[in-house]
């Protein structure tokens, strides 16, 4: 009785097992078989913003590459309509949505609206409690990077000295920009052994007027700065015009921004800025097609290049741009 | 009556005590995988719990710090934008500075304000003193921003850890002033401590900047570093999370810990709680399921033990009754009552006594009767072997017997072949005696024909005789011839004595069968000597005449007689001859015939020769027949050896059959 029991038991998991097995195989062929052929929304504000202009090119070319099919729908400023194109998505047989957030704020409401179809998020990045692994991810560069590229080519700049006098001009308070670039500096500098004395950080709020207000106060303190970093290239130039106004030459102190503006590579190609760090439009906008489509088949973005363990984030690197190299990405 | 009760409780003990062994570990089994299972499971649910509880704390706490920062730094800007926009001089500013005194009570010091010449504005309240303005912290702090923020912690020069709110004082003069605020980790720690949200956790404010500890409950630990050295391994442990800038949270040593970066400062609030803590709730539930298991267990054994007593308890007296039965006592009565299993299993258990009790009285008297059978067959099979014992030494005595009889038989045939021999040598002498007596048959022939041819001669001697007779008649001379012709005669004669003595001689040769022959021979020399003497007194007759007459012519008439006389005489001697050679015949005719019998002697005896080889070759047949028999009843013999042995045994067998079946009581 007792061994009869445990072979229908032993039976009865073993049918199990290889069920699972077979819908399990199933699963991944069907997956498979519609490799390539996915529909992917990309929904954006409007590409009137140069950055946005590249990476939707970017993304059109990508799709183009790997031979999915990415239809772009242009939502304007309104968070509601994007937030329509999102929730039609599914109907009209789309299998995963590229949203450029016009609010990141609204990504719940998105991710609401896509009714289980997967989200890659660009170059808007929600808040990480509002993404989950394999499911509503972050395809863009990470801000620390830019930061880390700053810091690293400012100890390249300056023969890696122990000790720095650094100025930091910092974006608007709380914005994921100011903190993860200026963190990444600050802490670059520290894992490279350098006694950095900090001596002038203050929010400039990516402006070059503030930035150039602020600089000129900290001159009057009398205090001596080696390497001045701005979270981007609008207050680099303001520092730019603040060393200038000191009777400075920009090119003794080496100023840093980041986004690799139209100004900020002319002054860089000017010898007056040294260093910016560009975002990678192309490079993300591939990521996010790349993402899209392996989400849209059921799968994961672990086998993309710059996937994070915890599956939220796709970081495509950002572009170190200094004079041996600007000319490159002025327009 | 005791003891059986004792025994019925073991023997249903021992199968409760089976049934226990078999049932318990599954219900063990399964109650251990169930609170394994619940307490894995709530242990998992409850560490999530736990983690969001610690996440949600921490986020909390740290938005509240962030606020309170926030909120203490707003009012500084404010004092401070006040300052900028109002331009005071020295008087205005030091009520200024009068009137925000007090305003927070975080900063028991109030705004002060240090300027690059040395000089110092502040509350007139304000016990804030300071030698070197210049070199104090919260000026070289001030002057790296204009915005007000926090700088690193230090001590102040009253000895107390703070830190300073400060930046820029931006009035438009060329001067630079320094405005600030201090806050004592005292204050924050208290602000910290007691803005945990989560039941028994802790938390604890570092600045990464410098890895200082501004706020801990522990309150020697304040204003200390943070090392990665550290012995406690929390401290340690958060030390390296917070140099690899790993903010995720982690689980270290016993300790669930969580960061939170504050915002707009390089500060990092470190919440944590005991595992132990969160799980201690899991190992309540575990410990009540264990509990409820193991009383689960309890009254399960009890219920089986109970159940399993009062379904088996007939089978206790079924097991005294197997029990009786199986030491030979078919006597019991069966109780029957339920109408269970068990029941029918005690009915039947009384079938089978009453039926065993038939069979075992039928096996008992078959057993008797087989045993009585078979000691007479013992009996009878042992006769059978005295039987065939002395039968096998009959034959033993009867093979010796025949052999006997067969060298018997084998001399006898020797006897005749050896007569048979001897028979055919006398066959071959015979044959000899047959060719001599055929010899003597011719030269006895030649002797007649001769004697024939002295006839023949006498009559032509007669003839001239009778001339001469003529011619004595004429003349009277001729009588001296007559003389010649006698004494030619008595030569004659001898010359017969000498053919009788050779044909004596021969007959000698002849033997026994040439003994009438001889006797025949013997006459004829006798005769030829008498014919010799007459011959003598013919001659000395006729010398008589010849000397009487001299010349007388008469007696030529008397050697005419005497001539006459011969020829009579050689007639005579023809005759004789005729007669020897008819007695000669006659005995070699005898010699044939006895040939002829020798030869039937010789057939007779070389058939009695191969009869008794015959004889012989069938004594010896019967002599390997006989020995045959020997074997055979020899077989028989140990046949009936081992019928007697057989016999014997089943006798014994049956004995013991007996005896067994005599131990069944009925």
């Amino acid at each position: 009785m007792n061994i009869q029991w445990m072979k229908r038991a032993a039976g009865a998991a073993l049918t199990a097992v290889v069920t699972v097995g077979m819908l399990t195989g199933c699963g991944s062929a069907s997956g498979s078989a519609s490799a390539g052929g996915g529909k992917i929304l990309y929904t954006v504000c409007d590409n009137d913003d140069a950055f946005r202009a590249k990476l939707s090119d970017g993304i059109t070319a990508a799709a183009k590459d790997a031979g999915v099919t990415v239809d772009t729908k242009l939502c304007g400023s309104t968070v509601q309509d994007q937030v329509n194109d999102v929730a039609s998505a599914k109907a009209n047989g789309y299998s995963a949505i590229i949203v450029r957030a016009t609010d990141a704020s609204t990504a719940l409401q998105l991710e609401v609206a896509a009714d289980g179809l997967p989200i890659v998020f660009v170059n808007n990045m929600p808040d990480k409690s509002r993404l989950t692994a394999n499911k509503y991810i972050y395809a863009g560069s990470d801000e620390e990077q830019a930061g880390q590229y700053q810091a690293q080519y400012v100890l390249k700049k300056l023969g890696n000295p122990k000790t720095m006098n650094v100025v930091i001009l910092e974006g608007e308070k709380g914005h994921s920009g100011t903190i993860g670039r200026t963190s990444a500096v600050k802490y670059t500098l520290k894992d490279a052994g350098v006694d950095a004395q900090y001596v002038f950080v203050d929010y400039a709020n990516w402006s070059d007027t503030e930035a150039e207000a602020k600089l000129n106060l900290f001159f009057k303190t009398g205090q001596k700065c080696d390497a001045i970093f701005c979270n981007n290239d609008t207050m680099a130039l303001g520092a730019v015009k603040a060393l200038k106004d000191q009777g400075l030459d920009p090119a003794s102190i080496p100023v840093t921004g980041v986004d690799a503006t139209t100004d900020g590579c002319a002054s860089i190609a000017a010898g007056e800025m040294a260093f910016t760090v560009l975002q990678d439009a192309a490079g993300q906008g591939a990521a996010a097609v790349k993402a899209a489509a392996a989400l849209g088949n059921g799968g994961t973005i672990s086998s993309i290049d710059g996937a994070t363990a915890d599956g939220k984030y796709i970081w495509v690197p950002f572009v170190p741009v200094d004079s041996s190299n600007v000319s490159k990405y002025q327009n | 009556m005791g003891k059986k009760i004792e025994a019925k409780r073991q023997k249903t003990g021992k199968i409760r005590t089976k049934l226990l062994i078999y049932i318990m570990p599954v219900v063990i089994a399964t109650i251990v995988v169930l609170v394994l299972l619940t307490a894995t499971l709530s242990k998992q649910s409850m560490t999530k719990l736990a983690k969001n509880e610690l996440d949600s704390s921490i986020t909390n706490q740290g938005d509240n710090i962030e606020s309170w920062l926030d909120k203490n730094l707003e009012f500084c800007a404010t004092a401070k934008q006040t300052i900028e926009n109002t331009h005071p001089d020295d008087t205005q500013l030091q009520t200024m500075l009068n009137s925000y005194y007090g305003f927070d009570k975080n900063s028991p010091n109030g705004l002060y304000i240090g300027t690059a010449g040395g000089k110092m504005y502040k509350a007139s309240d304000s016990t804030k003193a300071e030698s070197d303005v210049t070199s104090a912290t919260w000026y070289k702090q001030g002057l790296t921003r204009v915005g007000m923020a926090y700088g690193a912690a230090y001590k102040d020069a009253d000895g107390n850890n703070v830190i300073s709110a400060s930046g820029i004082l931006n009035d438009g003069t060329d001067e630079i002033k320094v405005i600030a605020a201090d806050v004592t980790l005292d204050q924050i720690s208290i602000i910290v401590n007691s803005g945990v949200k989560m039941q028994d956790a802790s938390s604890f404010l570092v600045d990464t900047a410098d890895n200082t500890i501004l706020a801990h409950r522990d309150s020697s630990l304040v204003s200390t570093t943070l090392s990665a050295s550290d012995a406690d391994p929390l401290m340690s442990g958060v030390a390296k999370a917070l140099a690899a800038r790993d903010y995720s949270e982690a689980t270290i040593g016993n300790y669930m810990v969580a960061y939170d970066q504050i915002s707009g400062t390089d500060w990092v609030l470190v919440s944590y709680i005991q595992r132990s803590v969160i799980l201690a709730d899991v190992f309540r539930l575990s410990n009540i399921l264990v509990i409820i298991g193991a009383i689960a267990v309890v009254i399960i054994s009890i219920m089986i033990a109970g159940i399993v007593s009062k379904v088996i308890a007939p089978i206790s007296s079924i097991t005294k009754n197997i029990s009786d039965m199986s030491s030979g006592d078919f006597t019991i009565a069966v109780n029957a009552k339920s109408n269970d299993e068990i029941g029918v299993m005690g009915s039947k258990v009384g079938e089978f006594v009453t039926s065993m009790r038939k069979m075992i009285t039928s096996i008992n008297s078959e057993s008797e009767r087989l045993k009585a059978q078979s000691d007479s067959s013992d009996q009878v099979s042992k006769t059978m072997f005295d039987a065939s014992q002395s039968q096998a030494e009959a034959m033993k005595e009867l093979n010796e017997t025949v052999d006997q009889l067969a060298s018997a038989v084998n001399d006898i045939a020797q006897n005749a072949t050896t007569l048979a021999t001897v028979v055919s040598d006398t066959r071959e002498n015979s044959e000899k005696a047959d060719a001599s007596m055929k010899e003597t048959v011719d030269i006895s022939q030649k002797g007649r024909s001769d004697m024939e041819q002295l006839s023949k001669a006498m009559s032509g001697i007669q003839e001239t005789n009778n001339r001469l007779v003529e011619s004595i008649n004429k003349v009277g001379s001729a009588s001296e011839e007559i003389t010649n012709i006698v004494g030619l005669i008595g030569n004659i004669a001898e010359e017969t004595n000498l053919l009788s003595l050779n044909a004596s001689i021969e007959a000698a040769r002849a033997g026994e069968a040439g003994k009438g022959f001889a006797v025949v021979a013997t006459e004829i020399g006798k005769l030829a000597q008498t014919s010799a003497d007459s011959a003598n007194n013919i001659a000395s007759l006729i010398s008589e005449v010849h000397n009487l007459i001299g010349d007388a012519v008469g007696q030529a008439n008397a050697s005419a007689d005497s001539i006459q006389q011969n020829s009579e005489l050689i007639g005579t001697a023809v005759q004789t001859f005729d007669k020897i050679y008819a007695n000669i015949q006659e005995s070699n005719r005898l010699i044939e015939e006895m040939i002829k019998d020798v030869e039937k002697v010789d057939d007779v005896a070389t058939n009695v020769a191969a009869i008794s080889e015959e004889q012989a070759a069938s004594a010896d047949e019967i002599l390997a027949t006989s020995q045959n028999m020997v074997e055979q009843a020899n077989n028989i013999t140990r046949s009936s050896q081992d019928v007697a042995d057989n016999s014997h045994e089943l006798a014994n067998t049956s004995e013991t059959l007996t005896t067994y079946v005599q131990k069944f009581k009925i």
